[in-house]
């Protein structure tokens, strides 16, 4: 761009500790963490850049333990039930997708497969592992990787437009014929508020300071991350330095 | 100087993937992050294009959307394929205005409002247009907000079709436009997130270095 190499010609070199950068507007500061059970805001955008909730790890792991739980009785029992004269219908999570790819629209299928089933669960299952392996220095690896995938597969997960959609087809329905409403939908309701819960008490930040500590434990020696070509974080340079001469 | 320090013009990038900060060399193109191991640049590569080219396709795509028929209810074997609009209007004459008006907002509003929101940020960004950066962020948080509200119709559909199965009786198919509205609400996805908003911000900036150098060339010089 030609805007950054305008930038570049600035010699300002300032000596102070730079610790994180707005990742929407590219302002620099000094903190990088928020205290905890605060926030941490982009003074000049308004970007929330970190929240440090009470006890993360704990809460998550505990949430998606649970989502995890609720998800075997959603998809297995029926969500809501049509009748019609004396014919009658069930629908469960998996049926809509069934019965979409049975009529041949195969990629709306794998869509409401994605976003519905397969997003939300991945949710739980890599959040519960990364709480869960954050406390071993050998997991850091996977660990990391995990953070990575849940950061991409973060907003594909639509539970609450799902269950908007459901009260929609109730609605929609009511007049044709006789709608019921299942236990498995409570468990839907219930998944779907865990699922929010979950995303809103997780903090990647903590987990990170969590393994940074674990792997300050000289439990085995401990191996640097590869910085190719010489960048490194400036936070990571100090602790290695650091541990290096003692 | 009291001009804000900028994370690039100081040698910094922001891992996307975990936000860490990275001290890298000048004439670094590309590294990975020393953390998350997630590729990183200074600037998301080739955003301003690929949003354009995400967003056209979505725009192309939103006709056949709302011209095919996303939904065919049969009862007792007459039906007539019903599209977006259609499908608000009747919500709207069977006294469920409420239903009618989330329909609207999520499957017509609300793609559209993206669109035109990608549109004016590609515009701001490209022409270098005198737009208050907070105005433009508006744009942006909102358009990332609420476009996962709009896959709503087809889990709609998703549910009807299996819902309502009784052979000649009453049936609900869904028709070729929900494949092509789909496909919108997912490539305007993908536009949002190519999208990278500090382009906004150098923008402000270079126009802000421009005034101040006019404004006063004589005693101020760095």
């Amino acid at each position: 761009m030609e805007q950054s190499s305008q930038y570049q010609e600035r010699p300002e070199v300032h000596q102070v500790a730079w610790k994180r950068a707005c990742h929407q507007c590219d302002l620099l500061l000094t903190r990088s963490h928020a205290p905890v059970g605060q926030r941490l805001q982009c003074p000049r955008c308004g970007a929330m850049l970190h929240r440090n909730m009470y006890r993360s790890v704990a809460h998550t792991a505990a949430l998606s333990l649970t989502g995890l739980l609720l998800f075997i009785p959603t998809a297995t029992l029926p969500l809501i039930e049509f009748s019609l004269f004396s014919f009658g219908a069930e629908n469960t999570l998996m049926n809509g997708v069934m019965s979409l790819f049975a009529a041949g629209y195969i990629w709306l299928a794998s869509i409401v497969l994605f976003c519905s089933v397969l997003a939300p669960l991945g949710k739980f299952l890599l959040l519960g592992f990364i709480c869960w392996g954050s406390a071993w220095v050998s997991m850091a690896k996977p660990v990391a990787k995990a953070l990575r995938w849940y950061h991409h597969l973060q907003e594909w997960g639509m539970l609450d437009v799902y269950m908007l959609g459901i009260l929609v087809a109730l609605v929609k329905m009511s007049d044709l014929g006789k709608m019921t409403i299942e236990p498995g939908l409570y468990c839907f309701a219930a998944m779907m508020v865990i699922s929010s819960a979950t995303t809103v008490s997780f903090d990647a930040e903590t987990v990170w300071a969590r393994l940074a500590r674990r792997a300050q434990i000289p439990r085995k020696p401990v191996v640097e991350p590869e910085e190719g070509a010489g960048e490194d974080p400036d936070q990571n340079s100090g602790q290695g330095s650091g541990q290096g001469t003692t | 100087m009291n001009r804000p320090a900028r994370a690039l013009s100081h040698g910094f990038w922001t891992c996307l993937g975990c936000r860490q900060l990275v001290r890298v060399k000048p004439k670094t193109h590309t590294c990975f992050c020393p953390r998350c191991g997630a590729r990183m640049q200074g600037r998301v590569e080739a955003s301003l294009m690929l949003t354009w080219a995400l967003t056209i396709t979505g725009a192309l795509l939103l006709i056949p959307a709302n011209v095919l028929p996303v939904m065919t209810v049969i009862y007792l074997g007459a039906g007539d394929p019903s599209t977006i609009i259609a499908g608000v209007f009747e919500l709207y004459h069977a006294g469920f205005w409420g239903i009618a008006l989330i329909v609207f907002i999520a499957s017509i509003a609300v793609p559209v409002m993206k669109l035109v929101g990608l549109v004016i940020l590609c515009l701001v960004v490209q022409l270098g247009l005198n737009v208050p950066p907070h105005q433009s962020m508006r744009i942006y948080r909102v358009v990332s907000a609420i476009g996962r509200w709009s896959l709503l119709d087809l889990f709609m559909i998703s549910i009807l079709v299996a819902l309502v199965d009784m052979g000649a009786i009453a049936e609900v198919a869904a028709g070729p436009g929900s494949t092509a509205f789909a496909t919108v609400v997912i490539v305007t996805m993908f536009a949002v997130r190519a999208f990278d908003p500090r382009l906004v911000w150098d923008v402000y900036e270079s126009k802000q270095a421009e005034s101040s150098t006019q404004a006063m060339p004589a005693d101020q010089q760095p």
